[in-house]
């Protein structure tokens, strides 16, 4: 849910003018933060950006829907939290200008799917070296996917409050929120529940691949490898804790 | 999903129609004018005055209907939210949350459709931090190469059986195969920092200034903007009570 991406024309402009804000003081100060990363860093950025887009893209098939994923956790835990907000919102930008959520909400969009991925390596490198790389990744891709899926929805949840001529005022919309109270928490928590669960698999599966192929793009202490001729990996974002 | 992405990158250097000739900047204002009309005006007349011309707009710029149609459908998810919070005796307060994301997302899918991506991401680059703006170039190259890396890496997926497996050894599995793919990105993005190098990057993509270059077709675009400026004073007084 956490790329359900909000569309133009729907929420109050509070929110939205707030998210551009936001998101404008974050921007600058990842550039801030990265200033000393050169464009190595920049091209493997760019390159995660371009697989989360490819990514997004992929309905894997669970049961009767399809689920798509967002790889925002383990983006996070590679490229730091500057790096991974810009590529955040570099993803949510371009999914705007393909009519995949709005303009004046790309500032909304991109801090639903940046909180999440910012959060992600600091978890990662507090877990790492008790619980390994592969099971570490996958806590930091479960902390990213409930931040940005709790962010989604309180931002849902607050707009539809505040905007004039809501529920409270009309007795099918109040009876409406009466059956959303009572059915809407044992439908989204289960479907929240699975995706988060998916995702860690994910990020599991893709830390535990990592890990054994190349322990040098993780980011904390790396595992001595037996390709001691590989090229490094570019360096972790500077100012990313 | 590549099918997408290069349709529209090959409509947009390779289409003959008005709106291709006219400048970028000229069909970015008009874009902008567009959605800032649809989120601001109160007048369910304006908005669907201005939904048939964003139609109009797609249409005589030849883009696909399936385009069009994912376009249009995609908002509407989020919008039947509230939508569902404001049904009442009328249909205006719905109908206008429902043509508000169309119409800005329809606006989007043609200045995307009509604008080669340089020169739609040149004047953006020029507002963001330089890392970002590059950042913008160098993800959305990336897309192209990357979308066909993982559309393989899917089809292989798929013939190995993995799919078939249960959904928890399924994301596992898929996690490890989207590790090769960050592999792949890493591979790339270092031979692509070396291109870099090699042709003399000093620290800005060049974003080139063809995108001011104002030409006799930006007559219509500014035909198009007096159009929704008609439409408030024509329509504006048709609205909501």
């Amino acid at each position: 849910m956490s790329h359900l991406h909000i569309p133009d024309g729907i929420l109050p402009p509070l929110f939205w003018v707030s998210g551009l804000v936001i998101t404008a003081l974050l921007l600058f100060w990842s550039s801030s933060a990265n200033r000393r990363s050169g464009p190595r860093e920049l091209a493997f950025q760019s390159s995660l950006g371009g697989i989360m887009l490819a990514v997004m893209a992929l309905p894997v098939p669970i049961t009767a829907f399809d689920y798509c994923m967002t790889l925002a956790g383990p983006v996070g835990v590679l490229l730091g939290a500057g790096a991974a907000f810009q590529v955040s919102f570099v993803v949510t930008l371009i999914l705007a200008l393909l009519g995949q959520g709005g303009f004046t909400v790309v500032g909304l969009n991109s801090l639903v799917l940046g909180l999440g991925a910012m959060a992600a390596r600091p978890l990662y490198l507090a877990l790492a070296g008790g619980l390994g790389p592969a099971r570490a990744m996958a806590a930091a891709t479960a902390l990213s996917q409930l931040m940005s899926t709790v962010c989604w929805s309180a931002i849902l949840v607050a707009s539809v409050r505040l905007t004039p001529g809501v529920a409270g005022e009309h007795a099918v919309a109040e009876s409406l929120f009466r059956i959303w109270q009572q059915t809407g928490a044992a439908i989204v928590i289960p479907i929240l529940a699975l995706a988060v669960a998916l995702e860690s698999l994910l990020g599991y599966g893709l830390g535990h691949f990592l890990a054994r192929v190349r322990p040098d793009l993780l980011p904390g202490p790396t595992r001595p490898s037996s390709a001691s001729d590989r090229p490094a990996a570019p360096p972790a974002a500077s100012g990313s804790p | 999903m590549i099918n997408t992405f290069a349709q529209i990158d090959y409509l947009a250097s390779s289409g003959q129609s008005v709106w291709h000739r006219s400048s970028a900047f000229a069909k970015l204002l008009l874009t902008g004018w567009y959605v800032g009309l649809a989120v601001a005006t109160p007048s369910w007349g304006v908005l669907v005055l201005l939904l048939v011309t964003a139609l109009a707009l797609c249409v005589s710029a030849r883009v696909p209907r399936r385009l069009m149609l994912a376009a249009a459908s995609t908002p509407l998810m989020f919008s039947l939210i509230f939508v569902f919070a404001h049904i009442q005796a009328d249909w205006d307060e719905p109908l206008i949350l429902i043509a508000r994301p169309m119409v800005a997302s329809l606006t989007a899918v043609w200045l995307v459709s009509t604008t080669p991506y340089p020169d739609l991401f040149a004047p953006l680059s020029r507002v963001l931090p330089r890392g970002v703006g590059d950042s913008l170039f160098l993800t959305y190259r990336a897309v192209f190469a990357l979308l066909a890396r993982v559309e393989r890496m899917w089809s292989a997926l798929r013939l190995r059986g993995a799919m078939q497996r249960p959904v928890g050894q399924r994301f596992g599995l898929l996690g490890e195969a989207v590790g090769t793919v960050v592999l792949s990105g890493f591979d790339r993005s270092q031979r692509l920092y070396q291109a870099m190098q090699l042709r003399g990057h000093s620290g800005r993509i060049c974003g080139c200034r063809h995108y001011l270059e104002f030409t006799p077709e930006d007559f219509w675009v500014l035909v198009a903007g007096v159009w929704g400026l008609g439409a408030i004073f024509v329509l504006g007084h048709l609205r909501p009570e």
